[in-house]
């Protein structure tokens, strides 16, 4: 970064309001940002190294290591790829679980990210309501695969376990319950005076400066950019999938955005729950050897898987392209400049959602 | 026991402040302190108070298993923080690397060899109520009379 004024402001590593370690260096007149950069490298593992060479059975448990908000996904695209290779196709009923779980885990994702940006902001009491509201969502995610973080439930040809009909009324009970509350909440920040203040207007991201950074997910959405991988999946097409956008492109657009996507999701639940027809969950196959390129829609944008197979099984080659590295591009290049104080710098760089385990691997 | 130690453990047992470091970890550990924060865990009401600041606390949470940008970072941040204090391992990461701790890694576990740690929660993630007890069952052994039992 070239210095053209003498305050520099570092933000981190550690920040009581980051969940994760990361640097922003700002550059500040007064409290004015001029320019932002983020450092990053804090938790790199190297994944991918670790990877090569391994038999699907172990990469499936590290790709869900990759990043433990999204986790879900990450399981979900890389069997869904490997299933591509190897032509198999999942069984009807395992298709909509696979979607049910998928649609919980972007749930309890998306009110993470909305309770950290209202604890950034220091509404405190809306990001412990959005934070308890969560724990149904999770619960739910234990009831259905056994874990609350790492579930490892989507495996090549099927899922691992079936929902039952107490499971099933338990889910749909859930879905009531956050549909209400959060009707409630949104309300409330919908209403707000003070969220307006710290959110409208703020951290500006224009549709031609998200195209031209390729962000994805719900920061581009929230600018006005349709642009949903759901959108050619083929469960999703089955259960009349519409993306949600927004025009506004200020922090409180990508904040409603999730609170629009999360509404969304239940609504998905329920029709994936109503579709679901008796019928057995696990298909059989064996992974052949080919390799692919293959994307989904994670909670924060679209994530790439591309990888190499061998014929007994194992990943040759591996390279994950995960959203958070567009966005928080995007993010330090476009929203954080002309912030008008430095207390806007965590709360926009919050509201595009960063995962930098994600970004490092 | 002198009377101004009693009062010591009476307030410390009520005052425990946290400050959680992610060393490298997949963010699923890290999620999981944040979710005893919510109201359904509720850690304020046992007087543990997460402020994420070093200066200030008593209790550091690390999660992660150790990554090479840390070497020279962790050591000062440990010394950051004012006596009596104490570090809990969370997780499967800082003890063992878990599934990081494979050839061509780039970690470099266990995260015991560059500070003290006195207590390992294992799990990958270890649940809410396991970091909650592990913290409240913690306390009392090192900060109870600590001026007196530290010479």
């Amino acid at each position: 970064m070239k210095k053209t004024v003498d305050v520099s402001l570092p933000v981190g590593p550690m920040h009581p309001c980051f969940k994760e370690p990361c640097r922003i260096k700002c550059e500040t007149r007064g409290e004015y940002v001029l320019s932002a950069e983020v450092e990053l490298g804090y938790v790199k593992k190297g994944i991918e190294r670790i990877m090569r060479g391994r038999p699907w059975q172990e990469v499936m448990f590290l790709a869900e290591r990759v990043c433990g908000i999204c986790s879900v996904i990450h399981n979900f695209v890389f069997i869904e790829a490997v299933e591509k290779i190897s032509d198999i196709v999942p069984t009807e009923r395992a298709a909509l679980l696979r979607v049910i779980v998928n649609e919980l885990d972007r749930m309890q994702s998306h009110l993470l990210a909305n309770y950290s940006y209202c604890y950034t902001i220091e509404h405190e009491t809306l990001a412990m309501y959005l934070l308890n509201l969560r724990e149904t969502v999770m619960d739910q995610l234990e009831l259905i695969t056994g874990a609350r973080v790492t579930c490892a439930y989507i495996v090549p040809g099927g899922v691992r376990c079936d929902i039952s009909a107490e499971v099933a009324e338990s889910l749909k009970t859930a879905l009531d319950h956050i549909d209400a509350e959060l009707t409630r909440f949104v309300r409330i920040f919908e209403t707000g005076p003070l969220i307006a203040l710290r959110s409208r207007g703020i951290g500006i991201l224009t549709k031609d400066a998200a195209i031209e950074a390729h962000a994805v997910g719900p920061t581009a959405r929230a600018s006005g950019i349709l642009e949903d991988l759901r959108m050619h999946h083929p469960t999703y097409r089955l259960l009349n999938f519409k993306p949600v956008i927004r025009q506004e492109s200020d922090n409180y657009a990508r904040i409603m955005m999730r609170f629009e996507e999360v509404f969304q999701s239940t609504g998905l639940i329920r029709s994936a729950l109503a579709a679901m027809k008796e019928g057995p969950i696990r298909g059989g196959g064996t992974i052949k050897s080919g390799s692919i390129r293959y994307r989904g829609e994670a909670p924060r944008g679209e994530l790439l898987y591309e990888l190499t197979t061998d014929n007994h099984g194992r990943i040759v080659d591996i390279a994950i392209q995960t959203p958070s590295i567009p966005n928080m591009q995007v993010c330090s290049h476009a929203m954080l400049i002309d912030a008008q104080s430095a207390a806007d710098i965590t709360s926009i760089f919050i509201s595009s959602d960063p995962c930098i385990a994600c970004t490092e691997r | 026991m002198s009377l101004l130690q009693h009062l010591k453990n009476t307030i410390r047992s009520r005052s425990i402040h946290v400050a959680y470091v992610n060393v490298g970890s997949c963010n699923g550990c890290d999620i999981e302190i944040l979710a005893c924060l919510s109201p359904r865990y509720d850690i304020e009401q046992y007087g543990i108070y997460v402020h994420n600041n070093p200066r200030e606390a008593d209790v550091l949470l690390i999660t992660g298993a150790f990554s090479p940008q840390w070497e020279d970072k962790l050591k000062p941040l440990w010394d950051k923080i004012p006596h009596p204090k104490v570090a809990v391992a969370i997780g499967n990461c800082p003890i063992s690397g878990c599934v990081f701790n494979r050839p061509e890694t780039l970690v470099d576990p266990p995260v015991s060899k560059h500070i003290p740690i006195a207590a390992e929660i294992p799990g990958c993630p270890p649940r809410p109520t396991e970091i909650i007890s592990t913290i409240l069952s913690l306390a009392p052994i090192i900060f109870k009379d600590y001026e007196e039992t530290k010479k």
